[in-house]
């Protein structure tokens, strides 16, 4: 099944179902006729980027894609956060795209849901992909998918600010450093750190590598260093060293707000880089410290390229076709670069560090980098994260305390995910 | 006295629209300045970048608005202006259920309604299209037309109803030749709504017709909505270039919401 | 005359047949869909192959239980008392200084509607924008006055009042235009005839506009009544309903349970939606009835 000749058979057979299938007479011919009345042989794709147009390289390549496999490619982009419902609805109903590009979160959900086949059913190659990024697509024991690329967050800063400041970028290395750091920098007439804590998954993302910097553990949300993360942070917030406005921020906010140079850091991800070489003042890029000193493990972000559940299991070879196009080497290389991501294996990586050595950084981070959904933890995740972005905004808006809100969520987590 | 209140009248409505304006300086002003402490007022050093990227792209969505939009119209005063009649003059047995029916319609959920005309559209064929689209908006304005036109309607006097009856007109000429003319304003209003309603709905669009063809204006925003990042001055540009037209629509229907039909026609 | 009354009946049905026949194609099905997500416990696997257990008020209890429930009932209940309040008494207020044509007032009228041109999420983000408690416009002016800044969307204590401003903000076009058109429905030879009477202008509002508006004020009353109960887009983009819930409403909840997390939980979520309905119902009971008693 691996070589293209049989692929094209199997194509061609998958081709031949289909067009028994548009006979009136079957029943599944009604649902499957609006998706295929205008090209039978088309695929569709799903992405959550949006802003790509049908003029952009990451369309043409979908497009390119398709023709190697024989087929044309029908592109639809969603907004992310709508993209789950949209493909549940869709399974519902039986018209679930043929390859799915989804966050990396998301897949351990819809593998629950059973709307995702496994690398084993759609025999997609997972083995050079770096473990703890295939991790967010595996679920008991199955694998669900291929990263097409990931990215993860750490401090930018803004070397003015902190020259003014007299700081040191290469001493911020644990909590206490940063903290004296901002410290110098609100003194100095600058303001000190931006991040995004709203109340989202968005939230959680970025709190999360505080959190684990701390030693802290998903299972246990009030134990003394998840307290802490969330006091670091809340301390902030009292001393002026962080806008009150993070706990309404997201990302972009975040970043708009660092864009000003009024900032000395702000905590983003790897998809700002090409943002922050048109920001007009030097900036530089550090690991976000852990607490007790060294990088902590910040989480991994990205999308997985999946193969959704079909009732026609012929359509699969062409799926695999497109996905293995999307992901080997050299596509992968553009890709990730189209993206402004970091590639999941090691080989890719190094021709991106090579190509732009301003990367290596991000490079290290993504190595480091931790699954959300790893730890056993898979689609208890989402019921964890709700309650952790809703303890960071009761504390930071001061409406409890970091001990209660964070306890308070820990009962919340323990009783959803029983 | 009228040209006092005409800048009573001018004073009121920069108060209302100053949000909009706002979206207008965001929608010029470049990335480095969009979280500037204190915000400029003006976009001084302002850019057209947003305008750049909407004018290359958004223009097709538009007609598209257009279209859905006035669909909408039609279709919702068809469904809805005989049926305030019927309850408005007519006393139907069972009318005070229908208008509660329509109350409860309303309060469904869009994500819900949407959800629901996902899967009726896949088995009809028509998920994707433009009609289904003008179909899914109507309802929107469907049961506030009627409930609008109902209580406009059994305002209009009896006696000019009675005095058709007695020329001889039917339930269906008295309908089309006096209860409609002199509902122009009341006509005019729901139009008005149903137009704004498919112009500017956004769940539906995304649930049924993301894959089109042709999608409105609505959809064109995300084209600067990324995973990560969104482009704020392109999605207000689009916000703005997406209103100008459809506010000279509203300029115009305003003209006809005229003084007095009724009183003329009593007079008569 | 019972003959007679037939067939006015018949006629009346046939000129509601599209509406009815409109009703039960497109809003039964949405309808028995909330009810039945409501009314079975739905995971997401059990969503996608439709075969979710029956688990009758379940879902309803969970929610009652919930200790979210009782301040999102609070909120629910300032935010739309409020927000009709204001609304209604802005539009109206806004009609009747509209209703003397002066120059320029037709297009000033259009111009109000402007903000429903726009999507909600571009409106709302907009006001996001402008309350902002780092770089929002409304802090910078109040600062101007020498007030200190508010933390209009990150303060528990204020969150709800700037959505309910927003919400405000949004609703006044739409009360102004309708209430616009029921002022000019009112025949002038009414006002007319009260001149001649003597009545000042204080006695003809209360004495005419008011009671004639009263059918146009009652719809446009109670139709306010249920947009606002199912606002949510104002808010979630606003706060997501935070910070701490302090700003979520039964419209928020119910879209966070259903669709504003990884995991959604269809289930409670449709059965919060549902308890909105309900609160609808009822005030439209409250309306029929009203209406009924003044036309015998």
């Amino acid at each position: 099944m691996r070589s293209s000749a049989s692929g094209r058979i199997a194509t061609g057979l998958g081709l031949a179902l289909l067009a028994a299938c548009s006979t009136p007479s079957a029943p599944s011919a009604v649902e499957e006729a609006p998706a295929s009345a205008a090209a039978p042989s088309a695929y569709t794709i799903w992405d959550p980027y949006p802003q790509y147009d049908g003029s952009s390289e990451w369309v043409r390549l979908l497009e390119a894609c398709g023709t190697q496999a024989g087929v044309t490619v029908e592109r639809t982009g969603y907004d992310t956060s709508d993209l789950t419902n949209k493909v549940l609805l869709a399974a519902q109903q039986g018209n679930a795209p043929d390859v799915l590009i989804v966050d990396n979160p998301v897949v351990s959900t819809l593998a629950e849901a059973g709307v995702l086949t496994t690398t084993a059913e759609n025999k997609l190659d997972v083995s050079a992909v770096s473990p703890n990024l295939l991790g967010a697509g595996q679920s008991g024991g199955e694998t669900f998918g291929v990263p097409i690329g990931a990215n993860t967050l750490a401090l930018y800063y803004n070397k003015d600010v902190l020259d003014k400041a007299g700081v040191d970028p290469a001493s911020v290395t644990d909590w206490a450093a940063l903290t004296a750091a901002l410290e110098k920098v609100t003194k100095s007439g600058g303001k000190g750190i931006t991040f995004s804590a709203i109340g989202t998954e968005e939230g959680s993302f970025q709190f999360l590598p505080w959190f684990w910097g701390s030693g802290a553990n998903l299972t246990k949300l009030d134990s003394p260093e998840g307290v802490a993360a969330v006091t670091l942070w809340t301390d902030w917030l009292k001393k002026g060293y962080a806008p009150n406005s993070v706990i309404n921020n997201t990302q972009t906010t975040s970043w708009q707000e660092f864009a000003t140079g009024e900032y000395a850091f702000a905590e983003n991800g790897t998809w700002q880089l090409a943002n922050a070489e048109k920001a007009g003042f030097p900036y530089g890029v550090i690991p976000i410290p852990a607490k007790a000193g060294g990088p902590a493990p910040a989480p991994t972000g990205g999308e997985f390229v999946s193969i959704p559940v079909q009732q026609d299991t012929g359509r699969y070879a062409a799926s695999q076709q497109l996905v293995a196009c999307l992901t080997n080497g050299e596509n992968s290389l553009k890709t990730t670069t189209t993206l402004s991501y970091i590639a999941p294996t090691d080989s890719v990586q190094q021709q991106q560090v090579a190509a732009d050595a301003k990367l290596g950084v991000w490079v290290e981070a993504v190595k480091v980098a931790k699954g959300r959904t790893g730890d056993d933890l898979g689609t208890k995740y989402p019921k964890i994260s709700e309650p952790i972005w809703g303890a960071v905004q009761a504390a930071l808006s001061s409406s409890k305390p970091p001990q209660e809100a964070m306890t308070e969520a820990q009962t919340a987590a323990a009783s959803a995910t029983q | 006295m009228r040209r006092v209140k005409t800048a009573i009248g001018l004073a009121l409505t920069a108060v209302m629209l100053f949000p909009v304006y706002w979206m207008v300086n965001v929608s010029f002003t470049r990335d480095e300045n969009m979280r500037r402490s204190p915000p400029h007022w003006f976009p001084v050093d302002g850019t057209l970048e947003g305008y750049r990227a909407v004018l290359d792209k958004q223009l097709p969505y538009l007609g598209t608005s257009l279209v859905i939009g006035l669909g909408t119209v039609v279709l919702t005063v068809v469904v809805a202006a005989p049926a305030a009649y019927a309850l408005a003059k007519l006393r139907p047995r069972g009318g005070g259920v229908l208008s509660f029916l329509l109350l409860i319609a309303q309060m469904i959920p869009g994500i819900i309604m949407a959800m629901g005309f996902y899967a009726v559209f896949l088995s009809a064929g028509v998920l994707n299209t433009v009609p289904g689209l003008i179909v899914a908006d109507s309802t929107l304005a469907v049961p506030f037309a009627v409930l609008v036109l109902t209580a406009f309607m059994s305002g209009l006097p009896e006696e000019l109803l009675q005095a058709a009856r007695v020329d001889g007109a039917g339930t269906v000429r008295t309908f089309w030749s006096i209860v409609l003319p002199l509902s122009r304003n009341a006509l005019v209003t729901v139009s008005l709504f149903a137009f704004l309603w498919a112009w500017s709905d956004f769940v539906f669009a995304s649930t049924l017709d993301q894959g089109g063809d042709h999608q409105p204006i609505t959809l064109g925003i995300y084209h600067y909505i990324g995973h990560n990042n969104q482009e704020w001055n392109a999605i207000m540009a689009t916000a703005v270039v997406a209103s100008i037209p459809a506010a000279v629509l509203l300029v115009i229907a305003q003209r006809y919401v005229a003084a007095g039909v009724t009183a003329g026609a009593v007079k008569d | 005359m019972r003959v007679r009354l037939g067939s006015g009946q018949w006629a009346a049905w046939a000129f509601l047949a599209p509406v009815v026949v409109y009703l039960v194609v497109f809003y039964a099905y949405p309808l028995y869909r909330n009810v039945e997500l409501s009314l079975r416990n739905y995971t997401v696997r059990s969503f996608v192959r439709g075969d979710a257990p029956f688990a009758g008020f379940d879902n309803y209890l969970k929610v009652f239980d919930d200790p979210a429930f009782g301040p999102a009932l609070w909120h629910t209940v300032v935010f739309t008392v409020v927000s009709l309040v204001f609304q209604f008494t802005i539009g109206l207020a806004l009609a009747l200084f509209f209703v003397r044509n002066f120059p320029l007032s037709a297009t000033l009228r259009a111009l109000f509607l402007v903000p429903w041109l726009l999507p909600l999420i571009v409106s709302a983000s907009t006001w996001t924008w402008l309350l902002n408690s780092e770089s929002g416009v409304v802090n910078a002016a109040l600062g101007v006055v020498g007030l200190g800044p508010v933390n209009w969307l990150t303060s528990p204590d204020w969150s709800l009042w700037s959505v309910t401003i927003a919400n405000i903000w949004i609703g006044v076009p739409f009360n102004l235009v309708v209430l616009y058109s029921g002022l000019q429905a009112i025949p002038a030879s009414v006002y007319e005839a009260a001149a001649l009477d003597g009545a000042n202008r204080r006695q003809r509002f209360w004495r005419i506009t008011f009671p004639l508006l009263r059918p146009v004020s009652a719809i446009t009353l109670l139709l306010g009544l249920v947009y606002t109960l199912k606002v949510f887009d104002i808010i979630w983009i606003m706060t997501r309903g935070g910070p701490s819930g302090s700003s979520t409403t039964f419209a928020t909840w119910s879209y966070r349970l259903g669709f504003g997390n990884l995991v959604p939980s269809f289930g409670p979520g449709a059965a919060v939606g549902n308890l909105l309905i309900v609160a609808a119902l009822v005030f439209g009971l409250v309306y029929v009835r009203t209406l009924h008693r003044r036309v015998p």
